[in-house]
């Protein structure tokens, strides 16, 4: 160990963990598991201009037909939905008729009732009507 | 070859390997092998995993050489993508992580003037520590790499890397102090 304490350890692994060498015959053997082309051949890609695949043929128009079928079948949905709440609000419009016309026939009857008591209220009492008080 | 030969390679000799020149590659590849091949066989404690792990390193770089940008990117690449290759393995393969390494005759070699015995122990401890913090003082100690260096290799914060070392350091000092091969006075 050197003089310095605080660094003895740190030194004596300096020392001791000094690479060793590669086993013998490393490098050749490397150099024969290298792929045997020296550097990868880079193809340009190019467009194939032969027949498309079956996906990318009938690809597109079946991505169509099946927009057109969820398009025809939302607006049926919602046409049927929109008659659906039209028929409610004529049932419901037809309803507050009656409603209304039978409070003004509630109303008439009150008022003819109500000038029955006032010209029973205000006419002269008749000769019979003081006997039957004494 | 070392990393002082390594270092003093011209840059030539990289656009030599990329246009398709296979000597210019064997030599780079002579270059950064034994770094390379140490990395793999501190990690893993085997070494025909480390040959293994050496050579898929040098066949990623062949694919990869368009991408590398100057020698010393060459140097980062490798120590990156071995240092990583060896912890994923790790992970997937039953390699042990005590397993004693497996390098007593380079130990022997290169050791000769110190003592063998802590080399060994040295390096056993080394190979007892998880994977993340036994990458970073291989590429700490081994390759003389700085904490940034590290961190970037490993895809980790710096402090981290510091942290890692720290730790690694306490408590190779401290299986050291208890397997008495140094006294507790020497090593603080």
């Amino acid at each position: 160990m050197n003089e310095n304490p605080a660094n003895n350890l740190e030194d004596e692994l300096r020392r001791r963990l000094r690479p060793v060498e590669a086993p013998e015959g490393f490098t050749d053997r490397l150099m024969a598991a290298l792929p045997a082309q020296q550097k990868p051949v880079v193809v340009p890609f190019t467009p194939k201009a032969s027949r498309p695949s079956p996906a990318r043929q009938f690809g597109m128009p079946a991505a169509l037909a099946a927009s057109l079928l969820v398009a025809v079948f939302l607006g049926m949905q919602v046409a049927s939905d929109r008659a659906h709440d039209e028929e409610i609000a004529r049932l419901e419009e037809q309803k507050g008729i009656a409603a209304s016309q039978e409070l003004m026939q509630a109303l008439r009857v009150t008022s003819q009732k109500l000038d029955l008591a006032y010209e029973a209220v205000n006419s002269p009492p008749t000769a019979g009507d003081e006997e039957n008080r004494s | 070859m070392n990393l002082s030969t390594a270092q003093s390679m011209p840059d030539s000799l990289l656009a030599q390997a990329r246009a398709g020149d296979r000597n210019a590659f064997a030599t780079l590849v002579r270059a950064h092998q034994g770094s390379v091949f140490s990395i793999g066989l501190r990690m893993l404690s085997r070494r025909d995993a480390a040959e293994d792990l050496a050579q898929d390193v040098f066949l990623q770089l062949y694919r990869k050489l368009d991408s590398i940008e100057s020698l010393e990117h060459l140097g980062f690449w490798l120590r990156r993508v071995a240092a990583n290759l060896a912890i994923d393995w790790l992970r997937r393969l039953p390699y042990s992580a005590t397993r004693p390494l497996d390098e007593g005759a380079e130990v022997a070699a290169h050791e000769a003037e110190h003592d063998p015995l802590m080399s060994r122990e040295l390096l056993r401890l080394l190979g007892e520590l998880p994977p993340h913090p036994r990458a970073v003082m291989l590429l700490r100690y081994q390759e003389d790499r700085d904490v940034a260096e590290i961190a970037a290799m490993l895809d980790m914060p710096v402090n981290t890397v510091k942290s890692h070392i720290k730790r690694s350091l306490t408590a190779l000092r401290g299986q050291m102090i208890g397997a008495k091969l140094v006294d507790c006075e020497e090593l603080p």
